[in-house]
């Protein structure tokens, strides 16, 4: 009697290769760019590149700019993203791009380390003369911001009276923050809660991914999450964004940062100053996820929001 | 900055969140995982084994099992149905079962026939055939089945901390993002260390556990005295 034996291995390797597409695929000129009569006479018909960082929301205001001063009638047309704040500042010193989407509190950080200010208004006085030395000039800080926020549940922040960091001392003993793991070092987290807010929060949980994050906040395993003002988690689930009066989180704001004979020319101004009075947190936000969720391409996000505020 | 810094600081071992507790948490993970793995495929092992039946299908998928990215199934199971120790143990049970499932099986499979044949020619049942003639011959290679399971899981469990569990896989995350070297090194080496250690011990009872089964010189012997 022989015990017949089959013992195989059966190896399966799936080999997943995923090609992803380089976003933000060039505006074209417009062709009747230079046709138009410049009132100043300047710059007309000198084709401006809006530069952009190497992320989606960074895509989107390049796209944004440059397809905004087209529809003004200057020759613009957009790069593939350039990278980090270090390489795109050197891009915009040797002129190889002339305007990209900053954002007010780390541009400020990465010009002057020893800045101290903090509120909307104390930034946006401190950044001309920090950006004066580079010949560089920002332009209208907008109201939409991309900054990192706390955010509870709608139900906790019902049943807690809390709809800011002001209260949040009186119930922080019970709460669990869920936040990235480096948020431990910064001086906005859990340190900056109880050094500037007085609450103690009960533990500090890190998370890697956001979407396990968000899975914890509705689960109820942590009470308050720590977030970016532009993600459409936040709006999704209805979380409640906490107030900042004491102004711990450096504010974020939308603003183009341009060379600075470009920053000087009038028409520029004009098609740009509008997009910043338009744009708000709550339409970035949706912007992001029309590319990121919804994959589309952000020249075609971008014109069909230009399009729908009338501006392009 | 030295790379030991982080793993000699005593003020980073204690409290939550604290080496210590990551250490704990670690263990808790690879012991609750191989512990679930070696209670599903032990007695799975023994039948396939004895029977000698259904070998090939659910070893080849236990196996392929294990070609599954850990971190994407634990993602997977946890916006599924939630974080905490029981899914993420599950998923390490996940890997560690093909290991163990084989070596049983093998072991079982291929217990020593003259034995089996002399326990059936002495009357003894199937169940007996089993409890007192394969599965005392098949403890050896399943305990190395145990052993190479451990070696993965402990490995492995450096996931947990992407679906906010904790164990030493978060001093590699923590130390990545925030730029700490330090930290990184103290995780890879206390993983390692973790790993080699564990690997020993179950060697040694390993070794034990096969001079039991085949007392030094006996075997062979008996099967050299018996001249056809």
């Amino acid at each position: 009697m022989t015990i017949k034996r089959s013992l195989a291995a059966l190896g399966l390797t799936i080999t997943t290769l995923v090609l992803a597409a380089c976003g933000g695929g060039g505006s074209t000129a417009d062709p009747l760019g230079s046709s138009s009569a410049p009132p100043s006479g300047s710059a007309g018909g000198t084709p401006i590149v809006v530069g952009a960082a190497n992320f989606t929301e960074s895509q989107i205001l390049a796209e944004v700019y440059a397809q905004a001063l087209t529809a003004k009638g200057l020759t613009a047309s957009t790069k593939p993203p350039i990278g980090s704040r270090e390489v795109y500042i050197k891009a915009l010193q040797d002129n190889s791009v002339q305007i990209v989407p900053e954002y007010t509190g780390n541009l400020l950080l990465f010009v002057d380390k020893s800045a101290t200010a903090t509120t909307q208004e104390e930034l946006a006085n401190a950044l001309p003369t920090a950006l004066q030395p580079d010949n560089l000039k920002i332009g209208k800080v907008s109201a939409a911001a991309d900054q990192d926020v706390y955010v509870v549940t709608k139900e906790f922040s019902q049943q807690n009276n809390l709809t800011s960091l002001a209260d949040l001392s009186k119930v922080s003993s019970n709460i669990v923050l869920g936040g990235p793991s480096e948020l431990a070092q910064r001086a906005y987290g859990p340190q900056g809660l109880k050094g500037i807010y007085g609450a103690t929060l009960k533990q500090f949980k890190p998370y890697d991914s956001p979407a396990v994050k968000t899975k914890d906040l509705l689960d109820g395993k942590i009470q308050m999450g720590e977030y970016f003002t532009t993600e459409s988690a936040i709006a999704d689930n209805g979380f409640v964004p906490l107030a900042d009066p004491q102004s711990m989180i450096l504010p974020q704001n939308i603003v183009p940062l341009m060379r600075g004979d470009v920053a000087d020319n009038p028409q520029v101004t004009a098609a740009l100053d509008p997009v910043q009075a338009a744009l708000t947190t709550e339409e970035l936000t949706a912007l992001n996820k029309q590319v990121d969720v919804d994959k589309m391409d952000p020249d075609q996000v971008a014109s069909a929001w230009l399009k729908s505020k009338g501006l392009a | 900055m030295s790379y030991f810094s982080y793993l000699l600081d005593a003020s980073k071992w204690g409290g939550a969140g604290g080496t210590g507790q990551l250490l704990l948490q670690h263990l808790a993970y690879t012991g609750a995982a191989v512990l679930i793995g070696a209670v599903v495929a032990i007695p799975l092992g023994i039948l396939i084994g004895h029977t000698g039946r259904g070998g090939f299908l659910v070893i080849g998928l236990s196996n392929a099992a294990r070609a599954i990215p850990s971190i994407g199934l634990l993602v997977l199971v946890v916006l599924a149905t939630s974080t905490g120790f029981g899914p993420t143990v599950l998923v390490l049970a996940v890997l560690a079962l093909p290991a163990i499932l084989t070596a049983t099986a093998a072991g079982v499979s291929g217990a020593d026939p003259d034995a089996v044949y002399a326990a059936r020619a002495l009357g003894m049942t199937g169940g007996q055939i089993v409890s007192k003639v394969e599965w005392p011959l098949a403890v050896p290679l399943t305990i190395s089945g145990l052993r190479s399971a451990t070696l993965q899981v402990v490995a492995t469990a450096t996931v947990a901390a992407f679906a906010a569990g904790g164990g030493l896989g978060q001093l590699l995350i923590s130390g990545q993002r925030s730029r700490d070297y330090s930290q990184m090194f103290a995780g890879a080496v206390l993983i390692a260390g973790l790993a080699i250690l564990l690997d020993l011990l179950i060697g040694v009872i390993g070794v034990l556990a096969s001079r039991r089964v085949r007392p030094a010189g006996k075997t062979r012997t008996s099967a050299a005295a018996a001249p056809a």
